[in-house]
């Protein structure tokens, strides 16, 4: 071409190319992922870990916060930590929700004029310094009452209140354990909850105590019992007056006659003497207190076969480490003294002391006051002796009975001051809230039990202008008034100071440091214990039918139940749910003519609510429970003996109203039908393992077959691993609507079977099956078959036919009916590996492939492949129990591979011929 | 055109028609219109059968090529494992094919019949010449009787 | 009357239908037409919202849509039965139903069409559906059921349609004669200018042959495809090789119900009686009596899979379709399906339209219910007890079910006022 036409050409094409790239502003308003870090130390798509402290519970479990571009995403249990060792339960999991939860306060507040109204942190400040002037000139005490504090903070609100003159009260927890403590204190001079190393016996008797869902430390009794069963010669028997989580776990569960105990125990303590240690002699007056009684008697009047009663004895005497634990309503009972004495004299008599239970390493529980030191509170707040009253981490008003009056005579102090993290029932009566920072946005240490350091750090600068727990009370001390930072300092200093500073850095960098502490020799003395026995006896008889008070693995004492997954998740047990509930007898139910979800009234005396039923298999006849947090103020007494709170109601009666109450149990059914999922108890035949005729090809599987292996034996239903998967993997909360409509959106379930009374769990997930009834159903491919042996789900092309769903004989799938929102800032909470779902597509448990891709690429770079236990799906991180075990089918070593190849091993619907990739353990029972 | 013998009656036109062809009208020259299909019609003028069948035959061979082709094609350009189920699974496939073989069977066998009838006719959809429920026989142009 | 006459009485009488519409005529058109569009609010609201707003619980996926998918396709049915398969055997009667059975078909297809379209979760890429070539390079999956659906019913619904238009090519040519206006311009451009010369017979006559023969295959392995949605699964009470006979004859028996629940009102309005007549009535009647027998032999094989096949799973769910939360309904089901039909034993109730108009309504509930039962009691009750859940609808599901209903007779009443309703060509061929 000519060359004038050439350099046109070459103007009109640059020229258009520079006029095409001026962008309109609209479309450079799109979202694009980090390119450039928003702050300093944050790396766009990778994790960070930092070790810190779960504070969903009094327990202390360390755990690690996985954090993305500066939020924390999952936490997960330190392997090693002396408390959980790398197990973390279902409210440790959900408390993730607590930190972003949407009703948090935002700030610092103040009445005025009826009605709460922000206020910068300065003026609260001075509001309550002047409040502690003025009321110090006129005379009244001001107070300050908080939930069990331990480390540092205890420290601090020691000094803080010493210096602002403010008298510290008893702490005040639900649980106080108060005739456990008043038991200990009497017989051996430790007013104190033992750390007992269960790992360490070869014998665990437990009575009432529910090791695995709230007693003190449950996710370290969880993994105790774990290791212990692991070691092979281990034997577990559990005594209670109702029906719990924990005795459907034990290897033998007993039921006794409410407030029976006493007599079991008498019976085993005079076995004890007689048979295992014949040397040791108790005061005879103290003996007087647990009278000599016959297998026939105590059978006869606790309600528990002759033979049962043989066998406890002699396991209890033939065992070589034999440890008892006594606690939970079996001390919450009015014969709670007894009961407690009981069980501390045998382990003195059986010389678990301090082998087993060790004093030493105490739960740090020795703060801990009553609900007697609540009432006392109370009285005096109501002759007007309160001037300033601090209420910090604390809900008095939501737990403490109506008699006590708490919430009218709070409000006769001149000034509450509310300190915590939501307006819950308390606070939201104060004059001045302080709000308080969560653990992950704090600096803090936790001294879980004796000698153990736990930190607490800041994952995330406060997502509200909250201060953490140690600058407010700086900032009531008038030090660096609202400013964080102070507080750090002074932890710094302390530790440098009580551990050293290899010892600092250890904590910094582990989590944890646990010292050794030197043992703590107790001695017997009788004599306060005997005047106490003898005192006030139990009230004559039990006033059967009765109701019981249970605690709730998950809401704990109700605290947690603002958490909106731990409503999501149902109570293991009945599967309920939303809403509170009522559980009676089979026997009970039959009488009254109520099935369930038939409203009824149960009352006693001038109380009475009016809830629905939920028949519970298991539950023996005149005994009811509730759970803690189904009722505000419950109509709790109080022990005169202990002071703690005597969690029995006596003279129940039950009638039904006749309406129905909707309430949503997600089982369909408690029984297995016949259909074989747990096959022991045995009802469907499945031991011939026939060699399988196919017309299908072999799957070509070339470096990795993901596979998971379930122990049935371990797991006991605490739902850890459910919680887990829904914060792993962005799983909506669907509420009770939904859960009406069986619309639970969770990928694992845990499904309770019973049988003559007896409870076995079978958590149900995506069986990742090879020969996969809802991949040949898709019609578009949105379920396929990956070559490493995953069934994958791929959202994008789903159109929803819900065909696969229909397909899948395990019913794993979940829909996504509703385009879910997130309400902020729980939105953050979302882990960014795992694709959020729309509406109209289907889900499911995907083996965390978001894990499996991570690890693979680690190792690609690494260039090797991936080991067996580098990383784990998240519900098998978590199991308190290590039930769960994830890996390589193709490698002959794994954990999995071992497991799949068991003598106990089964797969759940296996004539069907799908092939799954999950295998069942069946459990042992001796 | 000569003029069209229109009739009322089917019978009296069957004669006709039968006159017609023993008279030696030769067939091509005679057009016959009816009100709707007469069999005795195919026996007086025989003609050869329409070749719409081969058509319909055509149609439906690709059918049923198709349907396996494009199936068997597609599973093997992104062998997908579902079910276990082998990358070409010839039952599923059948069953495409067998629809495949009736549609383009049937649509065929439309097309055939409107290509071979010369449907439709701009000339006729216009035409205002309608002969309703007579019947109708044409004699073309040629030898006039 | 010399047969020119009766020819000319039969396109006077059998066009009369197309003239204006009177009033009743125009308050059914109005009723009808509602209903459709509150269907169609209530489809838009669900789209907008997501499924969750009709009463689909976990673990019934499947409920009252795709229950009307199946009704609808299996409506259709006999429509091609009548118009093809009887043409086949040379049965003379079938001319009086075969234009009114073929657009009931066509119609029925076109509702049922939009069912699968409903109950998707994500309508908005219904295409993905269909194999077109994109360039992800996906291709659709050939082994679903899902699939065969959209080329079996697709495949249906084209030589249905074909069927039905060329069969109306020679009525066409009689309206443009005896219409004016613009309907005039309507019916002379859809007969493509059909005269009726010997060589257009000729080779009508063979396509006709040859739809017939395409079409016959079809009603028996459109409805057997779409019966393998459910056989083809491992859910117990539908995994089972009966399914396919049982719904292509439970098609047909619906079908048949609803051409006379369609005929009998329409033969009284139109004035009809002397081309439909009650011997035509009774031997719709008798093919109706007959599938019906084949229904309840497909039950008893049903229960005695239950009974002798010693299967936990299939016995659990025979047992609660028979006595759980749906028992009103199965048993009404069996009523209506089984029970009433043997009233046509009887000669004397196979030739009174009354009792025929009842049995094929309740016969057309019972069919409904039957495929309610099938979908929703053996997905409430399967393998795990854990997930036993149930199913109630909501009013979104019924008012578009309702909506469903509105389409058809709109579509059916536009049809009875614009085109023939009986083939008038083939009446006069038989006169």
């Amino acid at each position: 071409m000519k060359r004038r036409d050439f350099l046109w050409l070459l103007g009109v094409i640059s020229g258009s190319a520079a006029m095409s790239s001026c962008g309109s502003p609209k479309r450079s308003a799109k979202f694009t992922s980090y390119l450039l870090p928003p702050e300093e130390g944050v790396v766009p798509g990778e994790a960070s870990f930092h070790p810190s402290t779960c504070t969903e519970c009094p327990a202390g479990c360390g755990v690690v916060a996985r954090v993305r571009e500066g939020r924390p995403v999952k936490l997960e249990g330190i392997p090693g930590h002396p408390v959980n060792d790398g197990g973390l339960c279902v409210r440790g999991q959900s408390s993730l929700y607590r930190l972003y939860h949407p009703e948090r306060i935002r700030g610092p507040m103040a009445r005025e004029g009826g009605k709460l109204r922000p206020i910068p942190w300065e003026e609260a400040f001075a509001r309550v310094a002047g409040a502690l002037r003025a009321s110090r000139e006129k005379g009244r005490k001001n107070l300050f009452l908080s939930g069990r504090t331990t480390g540092s903070l205890s420290r601090l609100a020691d000094a803080a209140c010493e210096r602002l003159e403010v008298e510290r009260l008893p702490e005040y927890e639900v649980y106080s354990h108060a005739a456990v403590k008043e038991a200990n204190g009497l017989l051996f001079g430790e007013r104190e909850i033992p750390h007992y190393r269960i790992e360490k016996a070869d014998f665990l008797l437990t009575v009432g105590a529910d090791l695995l869902e709230t007693y003190v430390t449950p996710v370290a009794y969880t993994r105790k019992l774990s290791s212990a069963r692991a070691g092979g010669d281990f034997l577990w028997h559990h005594v209670e007056p109702h029906m719990s989580l924990t005795g459907a776990d034990a290897d033998r569960r007993f039921t006794v006659a409410p407030g029976r105990e006493p007599l079991l125990l008498s019976f085993l303590l005079r076995e004890v003497l007689e048979r295992k240690s014949p040397k040791i002699r108790l005061p005879g007056e103290l003996l007087a207190a647990f009278p000599r009684t016959t297998v026939e008697k105590v059978s006869r009047d606790a309600g528990i076969p002759p033979e049962s009663v043989k066998e406890i004895a002699d396991r209890l005497v033939a065992a070589r480490r034999p440890l008892l634990i006594a606690g939970g309503i079996s001390t919450a009972q009015p014969e709670g003294l007894e009961v407690a004495a009981a069980a501390a004299l045998i382990q003195w008599a059986a010389g678990a002391i301090p082998e087993r239970v060790d004093f030493a390493g105490g739960e740090n529980y020795r703060n801990v006051g009553t609900l007697r030191d609540m009432e006392k509170l109370s009285a005096r707040m109501a002759k007007g002796e309160a001037g300033v009253v601090f209420l910090f981490r604390t809900n008095p008003v939501f737990s403490l009975p109506p008699r006590v009056a708490f919430r009218e005579n709070m409000k006769k102090a001149d000034l509450l001051v509310g300190m915590g993290e939501f307006l819950d029932e308390t606070v939201r009566e104060a004059d001045v809230v302080l709000p308080l920072s969560h653990s992950l946005e704090s600096w803090g240490d936790v001294e879980p039990r004796r000698g153990v350091v736990s930190l607490l750090q800041p994952v995330l600068p406060p997502l509200h202008d909250t201060l953490s727990d140690g600058d407010a009370l700086l900032g009531l001390l008038g030090k660096g008034s609202g400013s964080a930072g102070g507080y750090k300092n002074l932890l710094a200093a302390a530790w440098e100071k009580r551990l050293g500073g290899a010892g600092r850095n250890r904590l910094l960098e582990k989590g944890y440091v646990e010292e050794t502490l030197p043992s703590r020799p107790v001695s017997l003395d009788g004599k306060g214990a005997t005047e106490a026995l003898r005192s006030t006896g139990p009230a004559s008889g039990v006033g059967k039918p009765v109701l019981f008070l249970a605690p709730s693995i998950r809401t704990f004492d109700g605290r947690s139940r603002i958490l909106p997954i731990l409503a999501e998740i149902p109570d293991p047990l009945t599967t309920i749910t939303y809403g509170p509930w009522i559980s009676v007898s089979e026997e009970d139910a039959a009488r009254a003519g109520v099935r369930d979800r038939d409203e009824a009234t149960v009352a006693s005396g001038d109380w009475k609510a009016v809830l629905p039923v939920k028949v519970q298999p298991g539950l023996p006849g005149g005994v009811f429970v509730l759970h803690r947090d189904a009722l505000p103020a419950p109509p709790v007494r109080t022990d005169p003996r202990t002071g703690g709170p005597v969690e029995r109601i006596d003279g129940i009666s039950l009638s039904k109203t006749g309406k129905t109450v909707e309430i949503p149990i997600l089982s369909g059914s408690f029984s297995q039908q016949g259909r074989g999922l747990i096959p022991d108890p045995v009802h469907l035949d499945e031991e011939r393992r026939h060699q399988r005729w196919t017309l299908y090809p072999e799957h070509d599987h070339k470096e990795y077959r993901w596979a998971m292996a379930v122990d049935l034996g371990r797991c006991n239903g605490c739902a850890a691993c459910v919680a887990a998967c829904h914060v792993e993997n962005n799983v909506p909360v669907a509420g009770t609507a939904d859960h009406l409509k069986g619309r639970e959106m969770s990928w694992l379930r845990i499904e309770p079977f019973y049988e003559k009374g007896e409870v076995d769990f079978l958590p149900m997930l995506c069986q990742q099956c090879h020969n996969a009834p809802c991949e040949s159903v898709c019609p578009v491919f949105a379920a396929y078959h990956n070559p490493e042996g995953l069934n994958v789900q791929v959202y994008n092309r789903c159109v929803g036919t819900r065909y696969c769903s229909n397909n899948c004989p395990y019913k794993v799938r979940r829909f996504n009916w509703w385009e879910h929102r997130w309400p902020t800032p729980s939105d953050r909470m979302r882990n960014p590996d795992v694709q959020a779902r729309g509406v109209g597509v289907m889900e499911k448990c995907t083996f965390c492939i978001q894990r499996i891709r991570a690890a693979k690429d680690k190792a690609k770079d690494e260039g090797r492949k991936v080991r067996d236990g580098e990383f784990t799906t998240a519900c098998a991180q978590s199991c308190p129990t290590g039930a769960i075990v994830f890996g390589n089918l193709l490698d002959n070593e794994s954990g999995v591979s071992r497991l799949a190849h068991s003598g106990r091993t089964y797969r759940v619907f296996e004539s069907l011929g799908t092939e799954p990739s999950v295998f069942y353990l069946r459990g042992k029972k001796p | 055109m000569a003029e069209p013998m229109v009739f009322r009656e089917k019978e009296r036109f069957l004669e006709s028609l039968r006159e017609l062809v023993r008279d030696g009208v030769p067939r091509e020259r005679i057009r016959v219109i009816t009100p709707f299909g007469v069999p005795e019609v195919e026996e007086i003028l025989p003609g050869k059968r329409s070749k719409v069948r081969f058509f319909a035959l055509l149609g439906a061979a690709s059918g049923t090529v198709t349907g396996f082709a494009f199936t068997i094609l597609t599973s093997l350009s992104w062998p997908l494992i579902v079910g276990g189920k082998p990358i070409v699974s010839l039952p599923p496939f059948l069953i495409i094919a067998f629809a495949l073989t009736i549609l383009f069977g049937a649509l065929s066998t439309f097309l055939g019949f409107l290509l071979l009838s010369r449907l439709p006719s701009p000339r006729g959809i216009r035409s205002e010449v309608e002969y309703g429920n007579a019947f109708v026989i044409l004699v073309e142009d040629g030898e006039r009787r | 009357m010399g047969n020119a006459e009766r020819y000319a009485k039969a396109d006077r009488d059998i066009l009369a239908a197309m003239e204006k519409p009177g009033r009743a005529y125009l308050a059914g058109l109005a009723f009808t037409a509602t209903l459709t569009v509150i269907g169609g609010i209530l489809w838009i609201y669900q789209i907008r919202n997501g499924l969750g707003v009709a009463g689909y619980t976990h673990p019934v996926n499947w409920a009252i849509y795709i229950t009307n998918f199946v009704f609808w396709v299996g409506i259709a049915h006999s429509g091609t039965l009548i118009s093809a398969v009887l043409y086949l055997f040379r049965a003379r009667y079938r001319t009086s139903f075969n234009r009114a059975a073929e657009a009931m078909t066509v119609f029925a297809l076109m509702v049922a069409g939009l069912f699968p379209l409903i109950h998707l979760g994500r309508s908005w890429v219904f295409y993905y559906l269909l194999p077109y070539p994109n360039q992800r390079q996906l291709w659709v999956n050939f082994r679903s059921p899902l699939i065969w659906d959209v080329f079996a019913v697709g495949t249906y619904f084209t030589v249905s349609l074909v069927f039905f238009y060329v069969g109306m090519i020679p009525d066409f040519a009689i309206a443009r004669r005896c219409k004016e206006g613009i309907r005039k311009r309507f019916y002379q451009v859809l007969s493509l200018g059909w005269k009726g010369t010997e060589r257009e017979w000729r080779h009508y006559g063979m396509l006709y042959l040859f739809l017939a023969a395409f079409a016959t295959p079809l009603v028996a392995s459109v409805h057997s495809v779409v019966s393998w949605d459910f056989a083809m699964s491992v859910v117990p009470g539908w995994h089972t090789t009966i399914f396919a006979p049982y719904f292509v004859a439970g098609a047909i028996f619906s079908g048949t119900a609803m051409v006379i629940t369609l005929v009998i009102p329409l033969r009284k309005a139109m004035n009809l009686h002397e081309y439909i007549t009650d011997d035509h009535f009774e031997s719709i009647a008798k093919i109706m009596l007959f599938t019906s027998l084949i229904v309840s032999y497909a039950y008893i094989v049903e229960f005695g899979l239950a009974w002798y096949g010693g299967n936990v799973f299939e016995t659990g769910a025979f047992r609660y379709r028979a006595l759980g939360d749906f028992r009103y309904l199965t048993w009404a089901m069996i009523f209506c399906n089984s029970l009433v039909p043997l009233s046509l034993f009887v000669k004397r109730l196979r030739r009174n339209t009354t009792c025929l108009l009842v049995v094929s309504l309740l016969v057309n509930v019972g069919m409904w219910l039957e495929r309610f039962v099938i979908i929703v009691a053996s997905l409430a009750h399967d393998y795990d007890p854990y997930v036993w859940g149930t199913y109630s609808p909501t009013y979104v599901e019924v008012g578009i079910s309702l909506g469903s209903f509105g389409m058809f007779f709109t579509l059916y009443l536009l049809f009875v006022k614009n085109l023939p309703v009986l083939s008038i060509t083939e009446i006069k061929e038989h006169l």
